[in-house]
């Protein structure tokens, strides 16, 4: 009896889920949990602000509130398939404890769920790319795609982002 | 409008009432438990309380009767008295009669305290045996009680502020409704939008005048302060207070008050001389401190004078170049005005000696900072011998600035009106370079003339502009000024004055300093407020 409840709850384990928002950066697909994200909206005017890095975009008007958007192509360095035709880009809102962000992608997010098992521990080879290892949660694959997913919360708290200053 | 004098009788009755409720109460528990000490403090507090306001405000016969309450309860306190039942009777008359006579302030049917009571009060006062044989029996015309409830109420400044935060945001979107309004060019939607208008700007006046409070309300502090500094110092200081009535909001000062009290100190320690070293110099033996508050439209205006010694420009000079601030032939060259502000430098100062009362290396930049930190601004003006003044520019409410809206590259800036001096077209011709910088001669002063277009693109360290770099024959030229200096700013183009409601900018970009915030127009647009403090710093930092 007592095997078989041990049994049940493995099962169990085994079948939480994770819902992801995933997005295109460069040629490879990237998630972020969908907690971490407020709202998809197509990216509004964006009023560039001098003397921050050129991965900040500026401060947009989204509902009343007044945030910054980033670039995570160029925040990661991410060399864009040139060619590609964005007529409008998208920004995902994203909530960190303190404060909101938006982060621009250029092709419509969406969304997908993922048994929490298919997702791997971030291998240390990564620390070859451009992404800070940090930054990565794991590797999640579906079907015979793979996705990258982003601990948002540590892009928005990373020193870089904190001491923006000029 | 209603007049001052009305304001405060309302407070003063409102409050009364609140102590009479308090007294009733406490009262009634002391008579359970005659050994309360904490009650009979309380109680002997609120009488004494009762009876300053009182007799501040005029009304006599209420400081009386609360005078001899108090006395009674000072006895009962001190156990001369004991708490009987006939001193309870009395006790509670008394109390009675101070709620009636409060309650009827002004009213055809004022209540003269009657003369058995006031008897027997006096009776149990200076009869301090058991004597109690003397009271009469007080006729109670006044049984019948109205229960009622206080006219004012008190609120915490926090549910103001937020109150006027979503006043705030309650207009940014006015003005987006309104000039959509336009846009749409329909004529229902014009008139609801319009009158939008109006009631907002009402209510956001409405939500200002609730957060004023009267300067006097620290500067009634400043007698004793002055006193006590005096005495230390061992001087003697005659105080004058003018503009006690001007109003402001509650926030602004409650921010500078450290600021207010670190001038005063240092004019009194500092400034002021010596009695002796004053007589030498055919002054007065005792030092003049004024304090006074006027009103300049949007603006309350602050000065603290003193007629002490003054600041020594040379001696301000020699310091500049001693502390590093800049060459001793650059430090010649100054303008009075500009040696003048480098008392405002962190760390620059020129006291001698540490006195108990000041002194003690907090500078005068911490009094910038904090006027800085609600877009006010400061001078000081100081002739040697006669003395100083220290003028405090401030903004009479947080929430609304008056600024100029102007453009560089696509983007609208705004620039706190506080903070400009003059806007000119200049022609380009006669602009002069000065190694990286350009200046110009702009009524009769030296003005280092900064390109926005060129601030915002380039690092500060390669930033370097030559009249070739300008478009156009004439430059847009907004004259700014800060802590005594001017600068100039080229934009691309001048847009308007506007009020503006300025919010602050979010994580991560609130660290960049050039920014002071950022505000909404009515088109939708966002736009950056700058910090003419920041980029002034800027520009003294690379000299």
């Amino acid at each position: 009896m007592e095997s078989q409840n041990i049994r049940d709850k493995k099962e169990k384990v085994v079948e939480e889920k994770v819902h992801l928002i995933v997005f295109k950066l460069g040629l490879e697909e990237y998630g972020v949990r969908i907690d971490q994200v407020k709202e998809v909206t197509i990216t509004p005017e964006i009023t560039r602000m001098p003397k921050t890095p050129s991965f900040i975009k500026g401060v947009s008007n989204i509902r009343g509130d007044i945030i910054a958007i980033m670039d995570l192509e160029e925040r990661f360095r991410i060399e864009r398939p040139s060619g590609l035709p964005h007529q409008h880009t998208y920004t995902l809102v994203m909530e960190a404890r303190e404060y909101t962000m938006g982060f621009i992608v250029h092709e419509v997010p969406q969304s997908l769920t993922l048994p929490v098992s298919s997702i791997d521990k971030a291998p240390s080879f990564i620390q070859d790319i451009n992404i800070n290892e940090n930054f990565i949660e794991g590797i999640g694959k579906h079907e015979d795609r793979l996705i990258i997913v982003l601990d948002i919360f540590k892009i928005l708290t990373s020193d870089e982002v904190m001491q923006l200053k000029s | 409008m209603k007049s001052r004098d009305q304001e405060y009788k309302e407070i003063f009755i409102a409050e009364a009432l609140e102590y009479y409720d308090a007294l009733n109460r406490h009262i009634s528990d002391l008579e359970k438990n005659p050994e309360d000490e904490q009650l009979l403090a309380e109680i002997f507090r609120l009488l004494h309380n009762l009876k300053a306001n009182a007799k501040a405000i005029g009304y006599e016969s209420i400081g009386d009767v609360s005078h001899k309450l108090e006395t009674a309860f000072g006895l009962i306190r001190s156990r001369e008295l004991s708490f009987s039942d006939e001193v309870v009777t009395v006790l509670f008359d008394g109390v009675d009669l101070l709620g009636e006579m409060i309650t009827n302030i002004d009213s055809p049917k004022e209540v003269e305290p009657s003369p058995e009571l006031l008897r027997n009060l006096d009776i149990i006062i200076n009869s301090l045996s058991e004597n109690s044989s003397e009271l009469t029996k007080v006729q109670k015309y006044y049984t019948t009680k109205n229960l009622s409830l206080s006219d004012l109420i008190y609120i915490q400044i926090k549910k103001l502020d937020h109150l006027l935060n979503l006043v705030g945001e309650l207009i940014i979107d006015r003005d987006r409704i309104f000039s959509l309004s336009k846009e749409l060019d329909n004529e229902d939607l014009k008139n609801v939008s319009a009158h939008l208008y109006r009631i907002t700007e009402e209510l956001q006046y409405s939500v200002m005048d609730a957060r004023l409070v009267n300067v006097g309300s620290l500067f009634n502090k400043f007698p004793r302060i002055v006193r006590d500094i005096a005495v230390v110092e061992k001087k003697e200081i005659n105080l004058e207070i003018v503009g006690q009535d001007i109003q402001i909001d509650r926030n602004i000062l409650q921010i500078i008050t450290d600021s207010l009290l670190h001038l005063m100190r240092n004019a009194i320690s500092h400034g002021i001389e010596k009695e002796d070293v004053r007589k030498k110099n055919k002054k007065s033996p005792q030092g003049n401190v004024t304090l006074s508050a006027q009103n300049d439209r949007d603006t309350v205006i602050l000065k603290l004078i003193d007629d002490g010694k003054g600041i020594d420009q040379q001696e301000v000079r020699k310091a500049i170049v001693n502390r590093g601030f800049l060459t001793a032939d650059a430090a010649a060259d100054l303008r009075d005005t500009e040696v003048l502000s480098y008392l405002f430098e962190p760390g620059f100062s020129l006291a001698k000696e540490v006195t108990e009362v000041s002194g003690r290396g907090v500078g005068l930049d911490v009094v910038k900072n904090a006027i800085d930190s609600i877009g006010g601004r400061i001078k000081v003006d100081s002739k040697k011998g006669e003395g100083t003044t220290f003028t405090l520019f401030l903004p009479t409410s947080i929430a609304v600035k008056g600024a100029l809206l102007c453009q560089v590259e696509e983007n609208f800036y705004a620039i706190p009106l506080m903070h400009t001096d003059s806007v000119v077209a200049f022609p380009t011709q006669e602009l002069h370079e000065v190694g990286d910088l350009l200046v110009a001669d702009i009524n009769g002063e030296t003005i280092t003339i900064i390109s926005m277009r060129e601030l915002f693109n380039t690092d500060l360290n390669d930033y370097s502009v030559k009249k070739s770099d300008l478009n156009g024959d004439a430059q847009n030229i907004i004259i700014v000024t800060y802590n005594n200096r001017k600068l100039g700013l080229i934009v691309d183009k001048l847009l308007r004055q506007q009020d503006i409601v300025i919010k602050a900018l979010s994580k991560p970009v609130n660290t960049i300093e050039i920014y002071a915030g950022v505000t909404l127009l009515g088109s939708g647009k966002v736009c950056l407020v700058l910090d003419v403090a920041a980029i002034t710093r800027y520009f003294i930092a690379r000299r």
